[in-house]
């Protein structure tokens, strides 16, 4: 079991009000899982993609990723799993403008503590798988938006992560770029990496393996293909 | 590692905003070297300050009379008290002074062919040659023998030479001083400006002086030359002890003498030179501060241009700490760098419009890197934390 999420809650306090965002919300995902989560805006989706991302905690409820309780570690602990397990790719890229792809996918690594030439070798190595080898040296903000997504995937790719979430990854592409991307979130499903897909459309939604629908913070629909 | 990574980064960064960097710098780069400038210009001062002790001995006392009483007004007038005798007795009596060099100075015109010139005539012992450190450039200092047959002779200052004979060797010819007729046996070198003008003199033997010119039996000074600067206590108390006695004073009574150090002199030249360098010192203070403001801004728009930059990097595994010390470290660049100009600019200026030669101490060199790193890490501080304090979700989604 990868993700074991019992009974959890997420309520922001805007001033006086709170605001409940995820409501009782269990789930499990078992290893080498490819998952869509769909919902219309403020459904939740986001608050959830957080939680399991490590960039929030819940309220209240348990959170275990992998054999590990996510929901009481402390910021530095939350940092380290953000760096060893888990991969995002945003809708917006989010790489650093002038610095090369090789840099950009290098930079968990940075974090990580690993020495300069074995962190250049894996990022170059994950730049390939993604098809990216003769564009290595070129600053972010020269690559297509295509390219750029494919940076970001490696950058997710780099430090071999227990979990990969994509948070509307084709939002910012044209169909067929946007297509490109889906074929590579397949073949790395294909070679074993658990994923989890933010995303609006159907289509996309429809090439993963399960879909969960999210809607005023509880999960309305849960479904698998066999 | 992760502090080389934040070079890097931080260099990186500076170079996508050069004239906004280079901008941000001036302050620190004007304070620093203003503060450079100050230190340049203190050991030139110092400089001389050291060739003057060279010339006159730190380890020399000046004993004059003490200023005369009008029933209990202080008067300009200088008592007439001081005698040879009180010089020879503090020499053999203290064991720490071991030379007391008496003179007595008074006006004089002196002659030679159609020239003549007022200027002052000192009489003293053959002693004042070695405690004074001034040997006659050209023929030699009266002697003994001369001094006891009070014979008329004299030594010339440069001024005194220049203004009686231009170029030419004074030696051997014979000058007339108050109407008196003197030989000239040396000449002394060029001491150069001071408070007066040390050069414009005629030195000629103490009982030649006090008899044959003035017909006095008193001194206007004496020099005490003590063993070592360290025994002025002791020489103080010795000078005190035997002029006190000699002149019948009581023991409420104020010492009717002055004594003075002649580097305690020269350190109050040095005050007022330090109080100029301390202006200078404040007006660098501002600026570095002005500079740190600078620093400190430009940091907060940093921060906030980076929101997103920073929020990427805590989603990927960046902590806290990775984050303060990414935008500490780049703060403390700009501040060395601004040193850095600081000083490249102080040492172009001293070179290129006071030409004096001097460099800036590598000491200083130092301490100036220290305050760059100093200015610039409190500058960086706030807004660094306020980078690693962001919530990283609103950050990763700041437009």
């Amino acid at each position: 079991m990868l993700i074991k999420m019992n009974n959890v809650f997420k309520t922001y306090v805007l001033g006086e009000v709170k605001v409940p965002a995820l409501h009782a919300i269990s789930l499990n995902l078992e290893d080498n899982e490819y998952v869509a989560i769909m919902g219309p805006s403020g459904s939740g989706k986001s608050t959830l993609m957080n939680i399991m991302g490590c960039l929030d905690t819940p309220t209240t409820g348990t959170y275990y990723l992998g054999r590990k309780d996510v929901s009481s570690l402390n910021d530095n602990q939350l940092s380290d799993i953000r760096n060893t397990k888990i991969g995002f790719v945003f809708q917006t890229f989010n790489l650093l403008p002038r610095s090369s792809a090789l840099r950009n996918v290098e930079l968990p690594l940075i974090y990580s503590g690993m020495p300069s030439l074995k962190r250049k070798q894996l990022a170059m190595d994950v730049l390939e798988r993604v098809g990216l080898n003769d564009r290595m040296m070129h600053k972010s903000n020269e690559l297509s938006g295509g390219e750029r997504q494919r940076v970001a995937i490696a950058r997710a790719l780099v430090n071999k992560p227990s979990l990969i979430l994509a948070d509307e990854p084709t939002g910012n592409l044209d169909s067929k770029t946007g297509e490109e991307i889906i074929e590579i979130m397949q073949r790395l499903h294909e070679h074993g990496n658990t994923i989890i897909l933010v995303t609006h459309e159907e289509y996309i939604a429809k090439q993963t393996k399960r879909i969960i629908r999210l809607r005023d913070g509880v999960i309305e629909s849960d479904e698998k293909k066999i | 590692m992760i502090i080389l990574e934040n070079i890097l980064m931080a260099l990186q960064s500076l170079k996508t905003n050069p004239l906004r960097s280079v901008l941000t710098l001036t302050g620190i780069a004007v304070g620093i070297g203003a503060v450079l400038y100050v230190v340049i210009l203190g050991n030139i001062t110092q400089q001389r300050i050291n060739d003057r002790l060279e010339s006159l001995g730190s380890n020399v006392l000046l004993i004059r009379p003490g200023y005369s009483h009008m029933r209990g007004v202080r008067t300009a007038q200088n008592v007439i008290n001081l005698k040879w005798d009180e010089a020879k007795e503090i020499k053999t009596t203290s064991d720490v002074i071991i030379a007391a060099v008496p003179r007595y100075t008074g006006q004089g015109v002196a002659e030679f062919k159609d020239q003549n010139w007022s200027t002052r005539v000192t009489g003293t012992t053959p002693e004042y040659e070695t405690v004074n450190n001034d040997h006659p450039i050209e023929g030699r200092f009266f002697s003994e023998d001369e001094l006891n047959r009070r014979a008329r002779v004299c030594l010339l200052g440069a001024t005194v030479h220049e203004k009686l004979f231009g170029n030419h060797s004074p030696i051997g010819e014979s000058i007339i001083i108050n109407s008196k007729r003197f030989t000239v046996i040396g000449l002394l070198g060029a001491k150069g400006e001071s408070w007066h003008n040390p050069d414009d003199v005629v030195f000629v033997p103490l009982t030649t002086a006090q008899e044959r010119l003035y017909g006095v039996d008193y001194l206007s000074s004496i020099l005490a030359q003590m063993r070592s600067a360290d025994d002025y206590d002791e020489s103080l108390f010795d000078i005190e002890t035997i002029l006190r006695r000699n002149h019948r004073l009581r023991s409420d009574d104020e010492n009717d003498f002055r004594v003075r150090r002649q580097d305690l002199f020269l350190s109050a030249v040095q005050e007022t030179n330090q109080e100029i360098a301390n202006f200078i010192i404040i007006i660098a203070l501002v600026s570095l501060i002005v500079g740190g403001i600078g620093i400190a801004n430009v940091m907060l728009v940093t921060v906030t241009e980076r929101t997103r930059e920073i929020g990427l990097r805590r989603a990927i595994g960046a902590k806290k700490f990775h984050i303060l010390t990414q935008f500490l470290v780049e703060a403390v660049i700009l501040g060395i760098i601004g040193g850095i100009l600081g000083t490249v600019g102080c040492m172009g200026f001293n070179y290129f419009f006071t030409g004096n030669g001097l460099s800036i101490p590598l000491n200083w060199v130092g301490y100036s890197f220290i305050i760059c790193s100093g200015i610039g890490s409190i500058a960086g501080l706030y807004p660094a934390f306020q980078a690693a304090n962001k919530n990283v979700i609103d950050a990763l989604r700041y437009e």
